[in-house]
């Protein structure tokens, strides 16, 4: 056995110690909970940055727990895929931590650990030990869901942790049911042995029960129910974490089943069918919504529809525009939240908010723009290669969900400047909408600034994303590495 | 640096000026010089570009395909079109008009940001650029339209809703493309639109004209544009009328009749009704030429009759292109160039009526003549234009593209332009008698003209148009650079028109007689009869009663009764019931959804559902 | 110089034959009415006294430019109508120019009667435009279907093939259903019972004539010889094979005007709306149906 850790366990490692001892120092020294945590959190990020740093220039690494080799043992996959979001996951916990009162020590633990599972989550290969951290990032966020101590909060936390139990149930039978087919639950081995084992409709049914339990964090159609209310009431920070980024850990699990264990035809399908019933869902429900939170986050839901529907096309080129759609939505859609935590309320009481906070609405317009897919804002790009993956494999389904999707981003525009006129509308004597302090608007700035930077620099991340996808899609490759390699 | 790159240049220039410096006084006479050496700019690259295209520096690669911008003779045509008009909207705006305005700075940098916009989108050298100049201009468009607030706003989303429907049919067939070919280039996808099924063919024109045909409102795409310009404030109000609602057409010109080939259009055929797809968009452009024009003969705001009128005559300047033959695609491309003279003119000047009166109200204006004569002659010259009576250059345009349908048989689409012309003259009429002729209300008796900042513009676009009308041979060799770009047959033209053997028309002639009767008319009138006394308004046959100030005396209100009460019955509206249907269903399905959203069962049907799945499978698989 | 002669004989013998026909117009109803009627040269007296009246009334700069408009259309017209002998301007500028063209005055009209300020003036114009709109859809359906059977709108080969051919080629003999209904467009033309509605003397007190006296009136009547003469000689272009000679040319186009003012010297007056509705159903529908006629040829 080796002395030293692999490198691979460090960003799960860190976190999760830290959940455990921060509780400790807290009970001492309340205020040090939230500094110890970012620390913590900076920790983190540096050795997932070294890592990814090293895939980038070496390829994709594994690791196998404890010296026990696959496919018995549980292994660590890191390939570029999973690195992107290790790192966006990294980057909005430390961005969204917990502010002012909410900086107590059970939100912060709690943290910590959504940043441990989610890390474990996006890095494992083996089926069981996905639901493990599955289920510690699904309590993580459930506690977060109530961190805002409200009724409402503890109401909606309660619904979203029946209706996550229910999903994990079935991922937990889902995954039984596999491991009575085939005998293993390590993804690179049943890359190799589901093409005989998990046709038919025992595959497709062990497929629905997984994405039933992924779909509750995924927000897909029809287990996304959670969604409204539980971002309406949350605290901000812990909503845009959620839509944000957890949502897109959860789908790119879902890939990883659909890329290795079920690359047939059937699960491509779910997708599909789930896909265009979130954009359907999502962007009609937005446009009947009442606030601005309760509209971003039916949003989100059409969103992640798009990325489903992304995923649902088989090959490189879906993957690719996934990924982009899901990198995008995770930039644009925190800072959505930052700035429908301050306005809200119904939005015709938000009308004139252009004098009071100029800034937060030009941002506000810009974030529309890019989310509506105007160039040459990235959004843009992102529908683009969606498109582009669509047209080279036409089927009556694709048709549908390309329809689905055009006619999706025509109201998500309606609904979105609906907002901005009001904004732009003569309101009373200024001072009657919210302001904006500089610390409430700093993260949805720097979201925006992200956003800008990656409008100019799109040359070059176009192309990482396209090898991305490329090394993504390969799970033979992928299961050469794990399975014929050992360690 | 090339011609064309200058050009974006003094854009950029422009625009940031616009942003830093926009306040000042002196801000919209600068702005008016910039255009101006724009237009000088573009004017100057007329030879080379006769010769072939003129490539831009400006340009990128991303995802592996590389965008780029190119100025050929229909981009140079339409950047021609794009500058001048800027130039006379900034002129107007320049002085007392601009500094009357609340946001003018904001103006002046819409204006910049639109007209930027718009020559990023005719000089774009691939499918991609074009969406890209496409989005850019709809969005410049909206911002420029919702910028006044109030009722402009409702308007403008309505705009930004149909435009962003038509922009979607777009991107949807470009990828289309894209997906078939590989490529965006232009050439590309005319090689290998010959090749392709017949229900690709359909397809993908019917996105193009479908999208395209919003921003022109085309027939059933038209209700937004009326309100929604009509709502602007003035003079960027002209340039999107003269100007951005030919972006539609432009773009329909480029890929329907230049990439994909009118021959190619004629050969598909619709089952049933006996046209083929191009026969289809002709009459659809017949009936986008005559239902608009009599809506707007019953509009009471002068704004929105003339708003009404561009819808009517964008379905002018379709027919003659979609003809094909060298004096049709000349005359559609002529009216473009005679339509924006025209329809600046009298958006302009009733502007300025607006300025001076604070109402644009047919009912409510009248005998503005004796107040403010030259912004009259500015309408007189504008309608007579708009509704195509010598000596104006509108008729020349008209002419040729009745004479190309007389030519090609169409003699049912002739009818319907006949129809339109004549619902227009009826509907100018209408509009200078009710702010012009008639009496001079006593509140509008303090009215002075409007200043020279805003008459001298209005005047010289007039003159334009008498010009133009007068010896068309030199409006023609400007769409001559077009025509050839476009790859129709050539027209054979003089100075003064075109000679054929079935007919010819020379504007040379037929004006100077008009003028030397005039002439004769004036001797016989001044000269034959006694002198002549100018009496009071007051001083008018009243059937024995007499006239005061307070009696109002003036005939315009449903100023054509009987015209009303036959046509009146036939608008159903049933258009406009389409469109709030869709809006109620969308409200509907919203609501729907919204609503299972707030159920809390769903977990429970969720195990229900999955449990059952469950057994199913495994009774079936194990 | 050939075309000097012609720009100022043309619009003088236009003027003349007119006065010649405004006089036939008045004996005719004179006749029809059971009395004498004016003498010889009364349409003559009437202009002269006109334009030698003392009171002028004028209501504005526009009120006068637009007479001289009036006038110069149709002097304009007349250049650009081919009749025996004098061919004018007519190889510049053809039908669809000359159809123009005769809306010149009629803009003209308008332009003045608004200036005048008199809402009985405005209604006038108001209806007279309307029935312009009626009458021209039947017109320019008559007119499509000749070009398209001449195949040209070049006025002077028009004549020249209806005289080569005869009285068979005559566009009344091929297409009778067009001549039909464009006569009854060209009555309409001509304003008179029962499309005088933008008269209508008792009731709008003569509509665009109200404000009218002195030499706008004799303006006005000057017109009416024009416009007599213009519409019958264009319906005797198009239908009845133009002139071989002057006594022939002159004869056809008296019987166009003869027929016209003989018919509507019995009867009442359409309302605007009634007009509309009929010109729009009955002539129109026979030149439609003689337009589908010429088309399937």
């Amino acid at each position: 056995m080796s002395q030293s850790l692999p490198a691979i366990i460090y960003p799960v490692a860190i976190p999760l110690m830290g959940a455990f001892l921060l509780p400790i120092g807290a009970r001492r020294m309340a205020e040090l909970a939230g500094l110890f945590g970012r620390i913590v959190v900076l920790l983190s990020f540096s050795t997932s940055l070294a890592l990814a740093v090293s895939i980038w220039t070496a390829g994709p690494a594994v690791s196998a727990m404890g010296g026990f080799a696959a496919p018995l043992g549980i292994v660590f996959y890191a390939d570029r895929l999973a690195m992107l979001f290790l790192l966006a996951l990294n980057v909005a916990v430390f961005l969204f931590w917990p502010r002012g009162q909410g900086a107590k020590g059970g939100p912060c633990t709690l943290m910590l650990a959504l940043l441990a599972g989610g890390s474990g989550l996006i890095l494992s290969g083996d089926l069981f030990n996905i639901f493990v951290f599955y289920e510690i990032t699904a309590v993580a966020s459930y506690g977060l869901a109530a961190s805002g101590r409200t009724h409402a909060g503890f109401a909606a936390a309660l619904r979203f942790l029946i209706l996550g139990s229910v999903g994990s149930s079935l991922m937990l039978i889902g995954i039984a049911l596999i491991y009575a087919r085939t005998g293993t639950l390590n993804l690179a081995d049943l890359s190799r042995i589901a093409p005989h084992a998990l046709t038919g409709p025992v595959g497709l049914a062990a497929f629905i029960l997984l994405l039933a339990g992924l779909g509750v964090k995924a927000e897909l159609v029809p287990l996304n129910t959670w969604v409204p209310e539980v971002y309406g009431a949350a605290p901000a920070r812990v909503s845009a974490l959620l839509a944000g980024v957890v949502s897109k850990l959860a789908m790119v699990v879902a890939l990883r089943f659909v890329v290795q264990v079920f690359p047939g035809d059937g699960a491509h399908t779910v997708l599909l069918v789930a896909g265009i019933l979130g954009v359907l869902a999502g962007e009609l429900a937005a446009w009947r919504a009442g606030s601005l939170m309760e509209t971003f986050s039916y949003s989100s839901i059409a969103q992640l529809g798009m990325v489903a529907l992304a995923f649902s096309i088989s090959g490189a080129a879906g993957i690719a525009a996934g990924i982009a759609l899901a990198l995008h939505h995770a930039v644009v859609k925190p800072a959505f939240f930052m700035l429908a935590a301050r306005w809200r309320g119904p939005v015709g009481g938000l009308a004139g908010a252009v004098k009071d906070s100029p800034l937060a609405v030009w941002l506000f317009v810009i974030l529309s723009l890019s989310i509506i897919g105007i160039p040459p804002f990235p959004g843009f790009w992102a529908k683009f290669l969606f498109l582009k993956a669509a047209f080279a494999a036409p089927s009556a389904g694709v048709w549908i969900a390309v329809f689905v999707m055009l006619a999706g981003t025509v109201v998500e525009a309606a609904y979105l400047f609906r907002a901005v006129l009001v904004f732009f509308a003569d309101g009373e004597r200024g001072g009657s909408t919210p302001r904006f302090a500089f610390a409430q608007l700093a993260p949805a700035l720097g979201l925006g600034a992200v956003l800008l930077a990656a409008m100019v620099f799109i040359a070059p991340l176009g192309a990482s994303i396209s090898g991305m996808a490329d090394e993504a899609s390969n799970a033979a490759a992928m299961a050469a590495r794990v399975l014929d390699r050992g360690e | 640096m090339s011609e064309l790159d200058f050009l974006f240049a003094f854009a950029a220039v422009l625009i940031a000026g616009v942003m830093c410096c926009g306040r000042d006084g002196r801000a919209g006479w600068a702005a008016m010089a910039v255009y101006g050496a724009m237009l000088v700019a573009v004017m100057a690259a007329a030879g080379k570009v006769a010769g072939g295209s003129i490539p831009s520096a400006l340009g990128f690669s991303v995802l592996g395909h590389k965008i780029g911008w190119r100025m050929d003779g229909l981009g140079w045509f339409f950047s021609m079109l794009t500058a001048g008009a800027a130039f006379f909207a900034s002129w107007y705006a320049a002085g007392e008009w601009g500094r009357a305005q609340p946001g003018m700075k904001t103006q002046h940098l819409l204006l910049a940001l639109n007209v930027a916009a718009m020559l990023l989108l005719v000089n774009a050298g691939d499918l991609l650029s074009l969406f890209i100049g496409w989005e850019l201009v709809s969005w410049a468009a909206f911002a420029m339209m919702a910028q006044k607030g109030g009722p402009a706003q409702p308007a403008a989303m309505r705009y930004m809703i149909y435009a962003l429907a038509g922009a979607m049919a777009v991107l949807a067939g470009i990828m289309i493309v894209h997906a078939v070919t590989g490529s965006f280039a232009y050439k590309d996808f005319a090689a290998a639109f010959g090749a392709m099924s017949s229900g690709m063919k359909w397809l993908l024109a019917g996105l193009f004209a479908a999208g395209f045909g919003v921003k022109m409102a085309l027939m059933p795409f038209h209700l937004w544009q009326a309100a929604a310009y009509s709502e602007t404030p003035g003079a960027s109000s002209a340039f999107l009328n003269a100007v951005s609602a030919r972006m539609g057409l432009f773009a329909l010109i480029l890929v329907l009749v230049k990439v994909m080939g009118l021959s190619a259009l004629a050969g598909l055929h619709v089952p049933l009704i006996g046209l083929s797809a191009k026969g289809l968009l002709m009459w659809i452009a017949a009936f986008t030429m005559v239902i608009p024009t009599f809506i707007a003969l019953m509009q009471t705001d002068a704004r929105m009759l003339l708003t009404w009128h561009g819808i009517g005559q964008g379905g002018y300047m379709l027919l003659g292109v979609l003809v094909g033959t060298g004096l049709g695609t000349a005359g559609g491309l002529l009216h473009v160039f005679n339509y924006a003279t025209y329809q600046m003119a009298l958006f302009l000047a009733v502007t300025a009526v607006i300025h001076r009166t604070g109402t644009s109200d047919l009912d409510r204006l009248g005998g503005l003549i004796t107040r403010m004569p030259w912004t009259y002659v500015t309408l007189l010259m504008g309608i007579i234009g708009l509704a195509g009576l010598p000596p104006m250059n509108g008729f020349v345009s008209k002419w040729m593209i009745y004479r190309s349908l007389l030519d090609s048989g169409s003699a049912f689409l002739l009818i319907f332009a006949f129809v339109g012309t004549l619902g227009t003259i009826l509907s100018v009429y209408k509009l200078i008698h009710n702010i012009f002729l008639g009496r001079l209300r006593p509140q509008h008796e303090g009215v002075r003209e409007a200043p020279w900042s805003m008459v001298a513009p209005m005047l010289a676009l007039g003159g334009i148009g008498f010009v133009t009308g007068w010896f068309p041979g030199l409006a023609l060799n400007l769409t001559d650079i077009a025509q050839a770009a476009m790859g129709a047959p050539e027209l054979p033209h003089g100075l003064g028109g075109v000679a054929t053997a079935r007919g010819s028309l020379n504007m040379i002639w037929v004006v100077s007689i008009l003028l030397v009767a005039i002439g004769f008319g004036a001797i016989v009138f001044y000269f034959l009869g006694n002198r002549r006394y100018e009496v009071n308004q007051l001083n008018n046959y009243a059937g024995g009663h007499f006239l005061s100030p307070q009696v109002p005396y003036q005939f315009s209100h449903e100023f054509y009764p009987g015209l009303a009460r036959v046509i009146g019955p036939w608008y159903r509206g049933s258009i406009v019931r389409a469109e709030q249907g869709i809006g109620t269903l969308l409200d509907v399905s919203g609501d729907l959804w919204r609503g299972i959203y707030h159920l809390a069962w769903t977990p429970l049907y969720l195990l229900a559902a999955t449990v059952i799945a469950l057994g199913w499978a495994i009774m079936g698989g194990m | 110089m050939r075309l000097l002669a012609d720009i100022v004989l043309m619009p003088l013998i236009a003027f003349i034959t007119g006065l010649f026909l405004v006089l036939m117009y008045r004996r005719v109803r004179a006749k029809i009415e059971r009395r004498v009627g004016p003498p010889f040269f009364q349409p003559v007296y009437d202009i002269v006294k006109l334009f030698a009246k003392k009171t002028q009334i004028s209501h504005g700069v526009m009120h006068d430019l637009s007479i001289v408009l009036l006038l110069g259309g149709y002097i304009t017209a007349e250049i650009f109508l081919p009749v025996p002998g004098f061919k004018g301007l007519a190889e510049e500028g053809d039908l669809l120019t000359l159809i123009y063209i005769m809306m010149v005055p009629m803009l003209g009209l308008a332009l003045g009667v608004g200036s005048c300020a008199n809402p009985n003036g405005s209604i006038g114009i108001s209806r007279a435009l309307t029935a312009m709109l009626a009458y021209d859809v039947p017109l320019a359906v008559a007119i499509i279907g000749a070009t398209m059977t001449y195949g040209t709108t070049n006025l002077v080969e028009i004549v020249r093939i209806q005289q080569e051919g005869g009285m068979a080629t005559w566009g009344i003999a091929t297409m009778p259903l067009l001549a039909i209904g464009g006569y009854l467009a060209v009555h309409g033309m001509f304003g008179k019972e029962p499309f005088e509605i933008y008269i209508a003397p008792a009731e709008i007190a003569t509509g665009p004539m109200v404000e009218m006296s002195g030499k706008y009136m004799g303006a006005l009547f000057i017109m009416q010889c024009f416009q007599l003469y213009t519409i019958g000689v264009l319906y005797v272009t198009l239908f009845l094979g133009g002139g071989e000679n002057w006594p022939l040319f002159l004869i056809k186009v008296a019987a166009v005007v003869f027929i016209s003012v003989a018919v509507t010297n019995v009867y009442g007056r359409y309302r605007t709306d009634k007009v509309v509705r009929w010109m729009w159903k009955w002539p129109t529908g026979i030149a439609l149906l003689g337009l589908a006629l010429v088309m399937a040829k």
